[in-house]
């Protein structure tokens, strides 16, 4: 199968889970009060769901630009990690390549490349394949839920928002090759959890992802 | 209205943090101890994003059907090393228990 029609048939689970809270947000952003262009504005110009939920909420509240582009910016900090653990596979593309790969960057997105990666591979057509995909369905869906979102269901009936974190727990365990991995995996969801939990949403992911990897140095290093 | 300069301002942000690592390239190779924590990072990110997920579902703490969903979907991920039945099977598993009455 080729990378680009594995990418669709592995990813489409977190595809239509991405359609179904993209026309989540339209609804609620229009129920903010954003007209259809807004709310799609906010999907093609952040790009990032958390972010974007968080934005609409705080604009809402009357929050200045100040508070809501730093409370963005510390929910998407993340991405720094992410970009930086992507940097060798992008190595030998273009910097043109990469500043537009960069665009499509998600927490999906990444999962899904990396997963890729750690299989052997080393083309970038599942990542860009899947990432495009994903901007593609995100972005669609923003349109229809502000536009016709009143008439959606309950999205947690069936467990459909769950494919998410599913897969993020799928490539975990799949990618998962020596116990030093397994011991900075598990110790970065826990963390990662409990912060959630005391409500430090915001930073939970950052911290625990970035902290994690120092249990690395407690094994002995391997043989490259 | 502070709508456009308030989501202006968010996009660039956004952006950097997905661009700036992607962007600069630095001299000579990196220092040992770097490559090994940038080694062990992409795994900590997707761990750390399940944890989150799984913590705090939809915005309230978990009833317990996601711990158990995400223990399925592990399960079946190194069982059967697939991606596609891993997923479905830990999505059907937070369905049933759902249905059972393990909201959130």
């Amino acid at each position: 199968m080729s990378s680009a029609r594995a990418a669709i048939a592995e990813g489409w689970p977190l595809l239509l889970t991405s359609a179904v809270i993209g026309v989540t947000y339209g609804l609620v952003a229009r129920q903010s009060g954003l007209t259809v262009v807004e709310a799609s504005a906010t999907s093609v110009i952040i790009f990032a769901g958390a972010a974007q939920f968080a934005a609409v909420d705080l604009l809402r509240g009357g929050a200045g630009v100040p508070v809501v582009a730093l409370t963005v910016l510390l929910i998407n900090a993340r991405h720094l990690l992410m970009a930086t653990a992507l940097r060798p596979f992008l190595r030998d593309a273009s910097l043109a390549r990469r500043l537009g790969l960069a665009y499509i960057l998600t927490d999906e997105a990444f999962a899904m490349g990396i997963g890729h990666f750690r299989r052997g591979h080393r083309d970038l057509t599942y990542y860009s394949v899947f990432g495009a995909s994903l901007w593609l369905c995100w972005n669609g869906a923003t349109i229809l839920g502000a536009a016709f979102g009143a008439g959606i269901g309950d999205p947690q009936r069936f467990g459909i928002d769950f494919a998410i974190t599913a897969s993020f727990v799928a490539i975990v365990a799949i990618g998962v090759r020596h116990p030093a991995d397994a011991t900075v995996a598990i110790a970065a969801a826990i963390a990662a959890g409990a912060l959630r939990l005391l409500g430090a949403s915001a930073i939970a992911v950052v911290a625990a992802g970035a902290i994690a990897p120092l249990l690395a140095f407690a094994f002995r290093e391997r043989e490259p | 209205m502070i709508f456009w300069p308030a989501v202006i301002a968010s996009g660039v942000l956004t952006y950097l943090t997905r661009s700036l690592p992607l962007a600069v390239t630095l001299p000579g190779a990196a220092p040992r101890k770097l490559r090994r924590y940038l080694d062990a990072l992409p795994i900590a990110i997707i761990a750390a994003l399940a944890g989150a997920g799984v913590a705090v579902p939809n915005g309230t703490p978990t009833g317990g059907a996601e711990v158990f969903g995400a223990l399925a979907a592990a399960a079946l991920g190194v069982w059967r090393r697939n991606l596609l039945f891993a997923v479905l099977g830990g999505v059907a598993v937070v369905a049933v228990l759902r249905a059972a009455g393990l909201r959130s």
